[in-house]
């Protein structure tokens, strides 16, 4: 490719070779440039941020396998509370219902009570009645013995 | 345009001038690549915290991202050690090719040659690709010892010649592909300059910026599949 910008005859101080495929020296000092840049490269940046970067990647993982425990914590507790209600529910389903028949009972008494009650002053009140019907019925007696004889102190005056 | 070489130095006995060449300009913008590839993490790594922001977040993403292109390649369980080769690799590439498109270069005049990206030059790829095949035959040899050259005859013998010949293409293709990618890049790019420098260019230069990412990408990942490939063997 360099024969395209020929090289002039007079040759200056460097020699003109004129290759393209110019292998020198500076093939092997490109070698040991990589090598030296591989070493250094390594030390100063593989190194320490692959540190880094493993480190961080344990802490997660440590910190997830935290919050996995604390899961099963709160299922235990949530147990607990579940009980917890579970009991205070039957209580006051107890309690209650204890309530209910007391105040059912005490219902059921004052009911009767009452009952009785009414039903002896229906008896005296029938019984009341009795008596005025019989009183009534004698009296109505009298009269009608009266006004029998005063018709016939009427009807046969002579 | 000159791809040319300078004579840094001479070696030897002053009775025989001979002189070791290499290309100056190819070591400049090397060591310029080196040491934004040096002061990056040098200064992003100063105050490391559990939380990232900022500087520590991108050479995270970045150290991540290198991880995952060698896991994938690799396997699970043997890519750790080679991460900081893979790394090297595709950071070095990277940063060269973007260099050479997005540094002023031209600012600086050399008396021979001019700077610009250290992979436009043949040097630099086939070094690169040379340790590639290095690397795969190390790791090849250190997992599964000399029955590593037990794979010259998988699947079956008759392809022997073939994978012989694929010891030389591979360093050859890989080297080719980066060098003729990022130097004929600027290539078009420096005709287009020359002939229309306002807004033509702009384009190509884009693209450019593009395709080296991806050359880096590339090579990166072609070297990670080419090792992990020889420490597997064929199960």
């Amino acid at each position: 490719m360099n024969t395209l910008w020929a090289i002039p005859a007079i040759a200056e101080e460097a020699e003109e070779k004129g290759k393209i495929f110019d292998f020198n020296l500076t093939l092997p000092i490109i070698v040991a440039e990589f090598l030296l840049l591989m070493l250094a490269l390594d030390n100063l940046w593989f190194k320490p941020v692959a540190k880094v970067m493993d480190e961080r990647d344990e802490a997660i993982r440590q910190k997830l396998m935290g919050v996995r425990d604390n899961s099963d914590e709160i299922k235990k507790l949530q147990e607990q509370a579940e009980a917890i209600l579970k009991a205070a529910r039957a209580e006051t389903t107890a309690e209650l219902n204890k309530m209910r028949r007391e105040t059912a009972a005490s219902l059921d008494a004052k009911l009767q009570e009452s009952r009785q009650r009414v039903e002896k002053e229906l008896a005296e009140a029938l019984a009341n009645l009795e008596s005025q019907k019989e009183e009534t019925l004698r009296s109505l007696d009298k009269q009608v013995q009266e006004l029998s004889d005063q018709i016939v102190a009427k009807v046969i005056p002579f | 345009m000159q791809i040319e070489q300078l004579q840094i130095f001479e070696i030897d006995n002053p009775h025989q001038v001979s002189s070791v060449e290499v290309h100056a300009q190819v070591l400049i913008t090397s060591w310029v690549v080196i040491a934004l590839l040096i002061a990056l993490p040098v200064v992003a790594t100063r105050n490391l915290q559990t939380i990232p922001t900022g500087l520590q977040n991108f050479i995270e993403y970045v150290l991540e991202f290198i991880r995952d292109l060698t896991r994938t390649q690799m396997g699970e369980e043997e890519y750790r050690p080679w991460v900081p080769f893979i790394g090297t690799m595709f950071l070095s590439i990277f940063v060269s090719n973007w260099s050479g498109a997005l540094l002023p270069w031209r600012v600086i005049q050399l008396p021979h040659g001019e700077l610009a990206a250290p992979t436009n030059d043949i040097n630099t790829t086939v070094a690169l690709a040379l340790l590639t095949s290095v690397a795969y035959f190390y790791a090849g040899l250190h997992k599964r010892g000399f029955s590593y050259f037990g794979k010259y005859i998988q699947p079956t013998p008759v392809l022997l010649p073939i994978n012989i010949l694929e010891d030389f293409t591979k360093p050859l293709s890989l080297s080719f592909r980066l060098f003729g990618n990022i130097l004929a890049d600027e290539l078009v790019v420096a005709v287009l300059v020359s002939l229309v420098p306002l807004i033509v260019p702009v384009p190509m230069m884009l693209l450019g910026l593009f395709t080296s990412a991806i050359q880096a990408l590339i090579s990166a990942t072609l070297a990670a599949a080419y090792i992990g490939e020889s420490m597997e063997g064929h199960h």
